[in-house]
């Protein structure tokens, strides 16, 4: 036994074989928002915590701060949306409508006691800046659900609700506010047993209490709309807006994404359409995004803004293991020492070269570590390629020639 | 794929069989599990039984689709998952009780500025003394709770009660009320949307297993 070196509560590392399967899901997911014209822009780590105040948003408070040297507060950002409002909103804010932009970063948040969830949330996401309408929510889905098809989920499941649904709901009954704030603490407890209660308290008559008692179980098709829209007429502008966002994800060619008017966000910025994403695997949604259309105004440049993001170690759970293929590449025995032009050679035609000294023990015990399939010798005037998986011997006349090109 | 439910064993056992009885389940493998934890039903549910506690953490981290716990437990443990339905049975109360005689809650927050509650359930006991405007010093104990004030360990305990023979017993009295507590049908998020069809149809049928 070696000493233990702890590491801070929540975070880990991600070995060879992890961060290649990261590396390739992000990848399909940022080749899939490129081809929406999403570009990709990066914020700092820290933040002034003025940046975060102005969100005025309650989760901030789970955040790691810190002290500069004139005694500001920073925060390790624990949150990707909020700075990227404030980068579009300052250095894009003369950016003609609308702005295109994805991130592939991570969050950190302390990790709450008794939970799985880790510190460091690697989040791949996209925010579409400057339109507000039911057009943009739809692209947001379908760019979500080209990146997940991208990712080989194809089980995933994309589920929308709406807040502001929700709100002309709770006013359109007449609800006031002390029942209002019970209503929407029932709503983010996913409690639907506090919902009812507090929906039996809040008024309304005949249909209209009846959809609201029902309403954050409410799923389905558009069918959800235009029920709702027929009790409660105040809503109904609401519903038809997320029909037309329905209508819309299925001109993109996309199956169409469950209404859920149970699916809210815990982040009070949302304002309109919110976003879940959900696949066998993941304990926790492995997407969640929404329109915030109040968010870019706190930084002196108002504009609708709708997004998504992917948590990506959710999604990794979800995905499985990558196709089992040995990496493409050889270790070559002397490939540091005597042969290094060959090894040159090689790379210069593409072939990953492992090298190791010419007396190297034990070439295969390396081969099988780093997930390559041929050790190569030299052998008289040739070489000889052991196939570490298949255990064969292949005499081999000319390295460039090889069965690793 | 079908699903996994999380069943507590002791007290709530008995209840939650009948309620999953009446909705169709079938709760006979269950019956006869003997020791094992898992009961998988062919063309059926599989059920993990587990104590009430951990119910709330099999069901967040999407270990079972669907799990049965008390109110208080979710309370205590606030943990990330739909509460989809109340099965009505398991009733009983989170409460705060003291000794016989006197209360001495007042002169323990007068003289020293705080009360010394032990308990099993430290986030339920902080948060009704911070909402009711007193400081408390929670001091966690794992069984036997009602020992903890006769020995002068606390001024009370924090505790469930359901008859009250316990506490009458250790000559403890129910001061204040702090809510109250029933059976509860709860789902992981993710499995509350990939199997929409089947979490719904099941809601609605304990709902009217109930009415």
């Amino acid at each position: 036994m070696t000493d233990p070196v702890p590491l801070p509560a929540g975070v880990r590392d991600v070995l060879p074989v992890e961060a290649a399967e990261l590396r390739a899901l992000g990848d399909a997911l940022d080749s899939a928002f490129a081809s929406f014209g999403f570009r990709e822009v990066m914020t700092p780590l820290i933040e002034l915590a003025d940046v975060l105040d102005r969100a005025e948003e309650d989760g901030v408070g789970r955040a790691y701060r810190l002290f500069d040297d004139e005694g500001r507060v920073l925060v390790l950002r624990p949150d990707l949306t909020i700075p990227i409002a404030r980068l579009v909103a300052t250095r894009m804010a003369d950016q003609p409508d609308p702005v295109r932009v994805s991130y592939n970063a991570r969050a950190v948040r302390p990790p709450a006691p008794g939970k799985i969830e880790g510190a460091e949330q690697r989040q791949a996401g996209i925010e579409l800046v400057g339109m507000g309408g039911a057009d943009a929510d739809a692209e947001v889905i379908a760019a979500l659900a080209a990146g997940l098809a991208a990712a080989g989920v194809p089980d995933a499941r994309i589920a929308i609700g709406s807040v502001s649904l929700v709100s002309a709901v709770i006013a359109g009954v007449g609800a006031d506010a002390p029942a209002q704030r019970r209503l929407w603490a029932a709503l983010r407890g996913r409690s639907r047993v506090d919902w009812r209660a507090a929906a039996a308290d809040a008024g309304g008559a005949g249909e209209a209490s009846a959809v609201l008692a029902e309403l954050p179980s409410l799923r389905g098709g558009t069918e959800v709309l235009d029920r709702v829209a027929a009790a409660v007429p105040d809503a109904a502008d609401e519903c038809g807006r997320l029909s037309e966002v329905l209508r819309l994800v299925g001109l993109h060619g996309v199956a169409p994404p469950m209404v859920d008017l149970g699916v809210v966000r815990d982040w009070a910025y949302y304002s309109g359409v919110v976003i879940e994403a959900y696949a066998a695997g993941a304990m926790a949604p492995i997407a969640v995004g929404g329109r915030y259309d109040g968010l870019a105004a706190r930084f002196g440049r108002p504009r609708p803004a709708v997004g998504v993001a992917v948590a990506l170690d959710l999604l990794h759970h979800a995905a499985g293991r990558g196709a089992e293929q040995p990496d493409a590449g050889i270790v070559l025995v002397g490939g540091c020492d005597q042969f290094i032009e060959d090894a040159a050679r090689l790379r210069a035609r593409g072939v990953a070269v492992v090298a190791l000294p010419v007396d190297a023990g034990d070439a295969e015990a390396v081969a099988l570590a780093d997930g390559r399939r041929f050790v190569v010798r030299p052998d008289g005037p040739g070489w000889v390629a052991r196939d570490v998986i298949g255990g064969a011997d292949i005499a081999v006349a000319d390295l460039l020639e090889g069965p690793w090109n | 794929m079908e699903l996994r439910i999380c069943v507590p064993l002791g007290a709530l056992l008995e209840d939650s069989l009948a309620a999953m009885a009446a909705v169709g389940l079938p709760v006979d493998p269950l019956r006869d599990a003997g020791r094992r934890l898992i009961v998988d039903v062919p063309g059926g549910p599989t059920y993990i039984t587990t104590r009430p506690s951990d119910v709330p953490t099999y069901v967040e981290s999407g270990a079972a689709d669907l799990g049965i716990v008390g109110r208080d437990v979710l309370l205590e443990r606030q943990p990330d998952v739909y509460e989809l339905a109340d099965l009505g049975f398991g009733g009983c109360r989170m409460s705060w009780c003291t000794p016989d005689g006197e209360d001495p809650t007042a002169e323990a927050v007068e003289r020293f500025g705080v009360v010394r509650v032990a308990t099993k359930y430290v986030n339920c006991a902080e948060r009704f003394f911070e909402e009711t405007g007193r400081k408390a010093e929670i001091v966690k104990v794992n069984g036997s709770v009602e020992l903890a004030p006769l020995v002068g360990l606390s001024d009370g305990i924090v505790d469930l009660v359901a008859t009250g023979r316990t506490l009458r017993e250790n000559g403890l009295v129910e001061r204040e009320e702090i809510f109250t507590s029933t059976a509860r049908l709860i789902a992981n998020r993710v499995s509350h949307k990939m199997q929409a069809s089947v979490m719904d149809d099941l809601v609605r049928r304990f709902e009217d297993a109930r009415a």
